[in-house]
């Protein structure tokens, strides 16, 4: 007998828990797809985060490690320059600039050739093998090959070198300096992969209510079965073991190619996104290799046995849990009240984090009671049988659809934060590239070179070409004049002179009357958002620094937006540094007019006499930095609604299944003498409330998250916020689409309504769940 | 002899299933007066259910023509869309359909059901509360399907097809599934209700002794053109 019972518990038992899915294969392939989908889409976002994190952080220790080299003659740099310094032992870069001939495919863009094989000149701050690995068949980056072979309107040879290149082992004729492609994005870069990061972790929320929801299905299904095993005698922990087994097993299978999936959708559309950032962060070819395979795999595992088999992990806590409806909902309420005062008030970032988790909690575990008593309460005040049994049937759907729904408003409020972030940066990278690049060229004033005579020449220019437009830029730094007398915060000092047209474009967050012309004059100050936050500092108020050891007290007209630079800046017109200034760095920027930027260097080279200028142009750089984050951007969008896209296609799939369990009930219908297009039209009212009425509820959290986002994270992580924007044409869009889910599970019940439908299973023993 | 409510003549029906076509109905021809009532008996899958199916036009006969009231439905596929309709109309009014078990919306209250059939058959739903007295499960009345008993859920059912005020009533296996005494119990309000109300009842059942209660008897067991 007890040899009959453990061959029963080896064999027969997991063959009897397995035949449900001999008899709905269906239901298996669903739970594996969704298991490999969640996996990949998972992976797939957080191996991209991965990656633009690795490459800013190498950005960062490699900005510092690029020059360039220079003709003495100032002549431009060709092949020739590029063997000399090779023969001379020099481990030299070639960074090839074009921009293609009009007519050609890419007219109108700028590319940049890069040689992968010189990539190991850099090679000390990530390996060399791993550049040499990166493809380059992205925009702008390209193979220098291929750049050479393109027909060009205009095309510039920049040959790069580590900056611990000793200027010694330069062969005569040859030297260093600085080089620089793009603007340090700094802060808003960080701060856009901190959001990127919180969104990685909602998909991974997301994902696990997906997994869950398809697993329960079928383990509703599976209840008689197991009430039937448990009359045999089989103990439910025994069960319970098996279907442990199953699920881990079912992971196994899923989450390894789940992770593949990711890994290979995240190097396609990471093929650009790497170089987005690469080429973002200044740093060609050193794109970041993300993450390894245990964790995601080890993550995913733990997702997927926490969200299916969390119920019985935790069934005697669930089951002290097991609240009436009034009370879940008061919880609910408490949890989501919470969450929204304690973002409001958070001291912390983390506590952000933490208040976000309780709103949606909080959301994800009221919305269902919300709508489901809405649906009641309508119910109640209709006047027709036919409106309350809608009204019924609807409160029913929503409590047997609970997770596909709340992961489906999950998945909208998070486009929706994601659409209005991704566009508030796009505007705000905008403004900051025009205050960055206001000029159309910044020429660096050699070390050594008296700034005021490159300004003297200039000036007489413009006199004579009113529509050269110049500025000196100086910059160093400051002392705070501390209240207590003691030494005070230092400050980066941003001076000006003239006050140029350039800048007075520049949007401010905060300006007293005339300011420009008061700045002009050397009457007052501007300070960035930065310093007016830290200090909370705004115009009207006064500003006493100590620079070069002399005080200065002056009035703030202006405060500018920083758009993430961590340091306070204060703005004024050169005229008020005293002679003990100390100059960091002097540049003058121009945008040339009609004498033409070749005819002011060779004049300002003149002037300084040197044999090369370093010039920056700005059009480049701008071309550059917009064509990268454009990809970034689309990239994160692509990544937000495919996590939109496979929770419309779970509802879809739950959706479809469970208005199939109640066909018997809809072809009453029928029987009772509605015809089949009156049946379907009740099926699409009920289908289109029910995702309609989602999409309503995900607006309000979708807004929150964004002003989450921009309010409340980026100034905690960054000091400093994004302006909040909504766009209510893509809530639109969105609406659109859920009543789309919905019109699409009412035409496949249409089609399902004309099949025969079978007596449901529970028929003779109604336990409740029906309604 | 009533007037005819029912005349079914030459009815066929066969199904399709993988390679082979299966006949259920062959010729079938009888006529039900109005008031009358018809046993209808046969082992199972003799056709019992698709019969009752054909009569309410919930599925269509290869051959043969069913009149019911002043309506006649030849078989073919003419005019299907036309067919469906007046069928339609047809049970909303003055058919009711009793299944051997789920005849009740379980979103809604007993009441709220026989409400629902009332208003659907343009009755006035005001007096389904009496209905459900009349069947003894009137303190039910505010209960949901799944918080009363099958002979209470079947008595419901019942209740919902009186409140409809039928000229035919189509019972398929109505008690099939409760025990003997609420079994007595349901099919005797039955005959009583559709005597007093003088409406037609055809009732598919296993049951011998129910059967002879009914005064004309159709065995699909021994089809040759009754």
């Amino acid at each position: 007998m007890t040899g009959f019972l453990s061959f029963f518990r080896f064999f027969f038992l997991p063959r009897a828990l397995l035949s449900h899915y001999r008899r709905h294969p269906l239901q298996l392939v669903a739970l594996g797809v969704m298991i490999v989908l969640a996996t990949m889409l998972w992976t797939g976002v957080n191996q991209l985060t991965s990656q633009a994190r690795a490459s800013l952080a190498q950005s960062e220790q490699a900005v510092a490690e690029r020059r360039q080299v220079l003709r003495d003659d100032g002549g431009a740099l060709a092949v020739d320059d590029f063997v000399t310094l090779r023969l001379a032992g020099v481990c030299v870069m070639p960074w090839l600039e074009v921009t293609p001939s009009p007519g050609h495919h890419l007219a109108g863009q700028r590319l940049v050739g890069i040689d992968p094989l010189a990539a190991h000149c850099f090679g000390n701050s990530v390996d060399g093998a791993g550049a040499l690995d990166q493809p380059l068949d992205g925009k702008p980056f390209v193979d220098i090959h291929t750049a050479a072979g393109i027909s060009a309107r205009e095309s510039r040879l920049h040959l790069l070198v580590p900056a611990s290149t000793n200027p010694s082992v330069l062969p005569p004729g040859y030297s260093l300096a600085g080089f620089s492609a793009s603007p340090d994005t700094g802060e808003l870069g960080d701060s856009f992969l901190l959001n990127l990061e919180a969104l990685g972790v909602l998909v991974l929320l997301i994902a696990a209510l997906l997994l869950r929801s398809v697993y329960l299905l079928g383990l509703a299904q599976r209840r008689e079965s197991f009430a039937l095993l448990h009359r045999f005698g089989v103990p439910p922990g025994r069960v319970q073991r098996w279907l442990a087994l199953e699920i881990l097993a079912l992971a196994l299978l899923g989450v390894v190619p789940g992770v593949w999936l990711g890994r290979w959708l995240a190097t396609g559309l990471g093929g650009g996104f790497g170089q987005a950032l690469e080429g973002l962060f200044d740093i060609p070819l050193y794109a970041g290799q993300g993450q390894g395979w245990l964790t995601p795999v080890l993550v995913m595992l733990a997702v997927v046995m926490v969200s299916c088999l969390g119920d019985l992990l935790f069934l005697r806590f669930r089951q002290r849990l097991a609240l009436p409806l009034a009370v879940q909902a008061v919880v609910a309420a408490a949890l989501l009240v919470t969450g929204l005062a304690m973002a409001w008030l958070a001291p912390s970032l983390l506590w952000v984090f933490i208040a976000v988790a309780l709103v949606f909690a909080g959301a994800g575990w009221l919305t269902p009671l919300a709508v489901a008593r809405l649906s009641h309460w309508r119910a109640r005040l209709a006047k027709k049988p036919l409106v309350l049994w809608r009204y019924r049937e609807l409160a029913v759907l929503v409590r047997r659809l609970t997770l596909p729904l709340v992961a489906l408003q999950f998945a909208l409020a998070m486009v929706l934060a994601v659409q209005a972030l991704v566009t508030t940066f796009e505007s705000t990278f905008d403004r900051w590239l025009a205050q960055r690049l206001e000029a159309a060229y910044y020429i660096e004033v050699p070390a050594g070179a008296d700034g005021r005579k490159a300004a003297d020449w200039l000036t007489s220019a413009q006199e004579r070409s009113p529509d050269l437009q110049w500025h000196r830029v100086i910059r160093g730094s400051a002392l705070l004049a501390d209240a207590s007398g003691e030494g005070g915060r230092q400050v980066d000092v941003f001076a000006l002179a003239p006050i140029s047209s350039l800048i007075r474009e520049w949007s401010l967050l905060e300006a007293a009357e005339r300011h420009w012309e008061t700045l002009a004059a050397g009457d007052g100050v501007m300070i960035n958002e930065q310093l007016a936050r830290r200090h909370n500092l705004g115009a009207g108020d006064r500003l006493q620094l100590s620079i070069g050891g002399e005080p200065l007290d002056s009035v703030i007209v202006g405060v500018y937006p920083d758009y993430g630079r961590p340091v306070g800046e204060v703005l004024l017109n050169a005229g008020l540094l005293p002679a003990s200034f100390n100059t960091r760095f002097e540049s003058v920027s121009v945008t040339p007019g009609r004498p033409g930027i070749d005819r002011i260097t060779e004049a300002l080279r003149q002037i300084w006499d040197v044999g090369a200028l370093t010039t920056r142009d700005n059009a480049t750089i701008r071309e550059l930095a917009t064509g990268v984050f454009d990809q970034t951007f689309a990239l994160t969008r692509a990544m937000t609604l495919l996590t939109l896209v496979l929770a419309a296609s779970a509802l879809l799939m739950m959706g479809w299944v469970l208005f199939s369990t109640r066909t018997w009930y809809f072809r009453l219908l029928v029987a009772w003498g509605m015809s089949q297009r009156e049946v379907a039209a009740q099926l699409l009212r009920l289908a289109l409330l029910l995702t309609g009425g989602i999409a309503a509820l995900a607006l309000p959290l979708g807004l929150w998250l964004t002003w989450a986002l921009v309010h409340r994270i980026n100034p905690l992580a960054f000091g400093w916020s994004l302006p909040m924007a909504v766009y209510p044409g893509f809530w639109l869009e969105l609406a659109v689409l859920s009543l789309a889910i919905g019109l699409s599970i009412a035409l496949l019940m249409r089609r399902q309504l004309s099949r025969p439908a079978a007596l449901p299973a529970s028929a003779s023993a109604l336990s409740g769940g029906e309604r | 002899m009533s007037e005819p409510l029912l005349v079914v003549r030459g009815l066929s029906k066969q199904f399709v299933s993988a390679n082979e076509t299966v006949p259920v109905i062959e010729k079938l021809s009888f006529t039900l007066g109005q008031g009358r009532s018809l046993a209808l008996t046969g082992r199972s899958g003799s056709g019992k259910s698709t019969l009752l199916n054909l009569l309410c036009g919930l599925e269509v006969a290869d051959a043969g023509s069913i009149a019911l009231r002043d309506q006649v439905f030849e078989a073919g596929a003419a005019a299907a869309k036309h067919r469906a309709a007046a069928w339609a109309r047809l049970r909303k009014q003055h058919i009711g359909v009793v299944f051997q078990e789920a005849n009740l919306m379980p979103a809604l209250t007993l009441l709220e059901n026989v409400q629902f059939r009332a208003y659907l058959a343009g009755r006035d739903p005001a007096h389904s509360e009496d209905w459900l007295t009349r069947l003894n499960i009137g303190e039910l009345a505010r209960r949901y399907p799944d918080q009363v008993s099958g002979g209470q859920r079947q008595r419901a059912a019942l209740a919902m097809v009186f409140a409809m005020e039928p000229a035919l009533i189509l019972a398929d296996e109505p008690t099939g599934s409760l025990d003997r005494h609420t079994s007595d119990e349901v099919t005797g309000l039955m005959f009583e209700l559709q005597a007093r109300h003088g409406c037609s009842l055809i009732l598919a059942t296993h049951d011998a002794e129910l059967a002879a209660g009914c005064q004309q008897h159709l065995d699909l067991g021994h089809l040759s053109g009754v």
